[in-house]
């Protein structure tokens, strides 16, 4: 596992600077104790217990498993502190799925204002030299 | 034998599925599957379950509870012991919960706990050879909502019903949430905590929880106006 997983390294121009000394040693130290960890048990250790338990994971709860609600709930105000943190669970909750714009008029409201105001317009320009008019002509062509 | 997703199963059986399934990609082998050199066995008498994508785990009846890290326990303070307290969770062996795991605890300023007491605690560290551990802090050493348990009532139910009545699909706390003022912390050793404000409220809570173990949603619904039918007075 160690090895695949790469660490990242300082180049080696920038090790041998005078003030690198103390790293430099460092880092060269680290690499002999690796080293020597993996050919310390080499003839113990293959490379089939290393993956062995593949791409199995134990779990020894099932909280992990099923999915639960929290364990302490409150209602109806018994214990307001436990109702304000579900209420922000709750809320976090259902923010993440509603990712449109919220509407602040909702469509039928929309239609009949519009109705409305159409039929105002209309109202207002009886003699034909409307908006209303113009769009007519066009529409016989 | 070999079982598949569903069947009821016992230890000893054999499960193809899951090996095939860990050949792809990552699986989570949850409570009562053990991996063997030679495929996956199942270790508990229950009922396979799977959740999407790769989870496995057998669905058992058990009332003893086996520690398990990150699960939230009901403990009873039984000991003080210098700088721990020993709290009974219910398992092989008392579990330690150290008196600076509390919110605003330091060495001059102790927690106000008592043997006796009741705890709502999470379990830090749970291993098969050493004593559990219990903390009633997060990491960001704020108690949300774990801590000391006041007054209400504790009794015990089988681990199936905790996870029966946490689950989100069962109606059981949403058919009573909206009845009477009532809090309930659930722990996953099999040990319930209510609290109402009087008497009558807090028999039908807890009777409402441990009659809904064998129930159906429908008759858990049925069950709960019931319950509530009784408590307001409406059916002698």
């Amino acid at each position: 596992m160690a090895g695949k997983t790469k660490k990242i390294q300082l180049p080696k121009s920038v090790l041998e600077m005078k003030f690198m000394k103390k790293t430099r040693e460092r880092i060269e130290k680290e690499m002999e104790n690796t080293q020597d960890h993996s050919s310390l048990y080499s003839n113990i250790i293959t490379n089939e217990m290393r993956s062995a338990s593949g791409n199995f994971i134990s779990e020894s709860s099932f909280i992990f498993c099923d999915t639960m609600v929290e364990g302490r709930l409150s209602f109806k105000g018994m214990n307001p502190e436990i109702e304000r943190l579900m209420e922000l669970e709750n809320a976090d909750k259902n923010e993440q799925p509603s990712s449109e714009m919220v509407k602040d008029v909702s469509d039928e409201i929309l239609a009949k204002k519009m109705n409305k105001f159409n039929k105002k317009r209309q109202n207002q320009n009886p003699n034909g030299e409307g908006i209303n008019n113009k769009r007519k002509k066009v529409n016989n062509l | 034998m070999k079982v598949k997703v569903g069947d009821v199963v016992l230890p000893g059986d054999l499960c193809e599925e899951i090996v095939a399934a860990g050949e792809k990609s990552k699986v989570i082998l949850g409570p009562g599957l053990k991996k063997e050199v030679d495929g996956i066995y199942v270790s508990k008498a229950g009922t396979l379950r799977k959740r999407a994508p790769n989870t496995y785990w057998v669905d058992n009846y058990q009332k003893r509870y086996i520690p398990a890290r990150g699960e939230n326990v009901i403990g009873i303070v039984a000991q003080k012991a210098g700088d721990i307290f020993r709290v009974d969770v219910g398992g092989s062996c008392t579990a330690s919960l150290s008196y600076l795991s509390f919110e605003g605890a330091t060495k001059k300023n102790r927690p106000k706990v008592v043997i006796g007491d009741v705890v709502y605690a999470k379990m830090l560290v749970a291993s098969k050879d050493m004593e559990p551990e219990i903390v009633c802090v997060d990491s960001h050493g704020k108690k949300g909502r774990l801590g000391v348990l006041e007054d209400g009532f504790v009794f015990k139910c089988s681990l199936n019903l905790i996870r029966k009545i946490l689950n989100p699909d069962c109606p059981l706390i949403n058919s009573l949430k909206n009845q009477w003022p009532f809090e309930l912390a659930a722990g996953m050793n099999g040990r319930i905590w209510i609290k109402a404000n009087t008497l009558r409220e807090t028999i039908a809570l807890g009777n409402a929880i441990l009659g809904s173990e064998y129930l159906s949603n429908d008759e858990i619904k049925s069950m709960c106006t019931n319950i509530a039918g009784i408590l307001a007075g409406h059916i002698s």
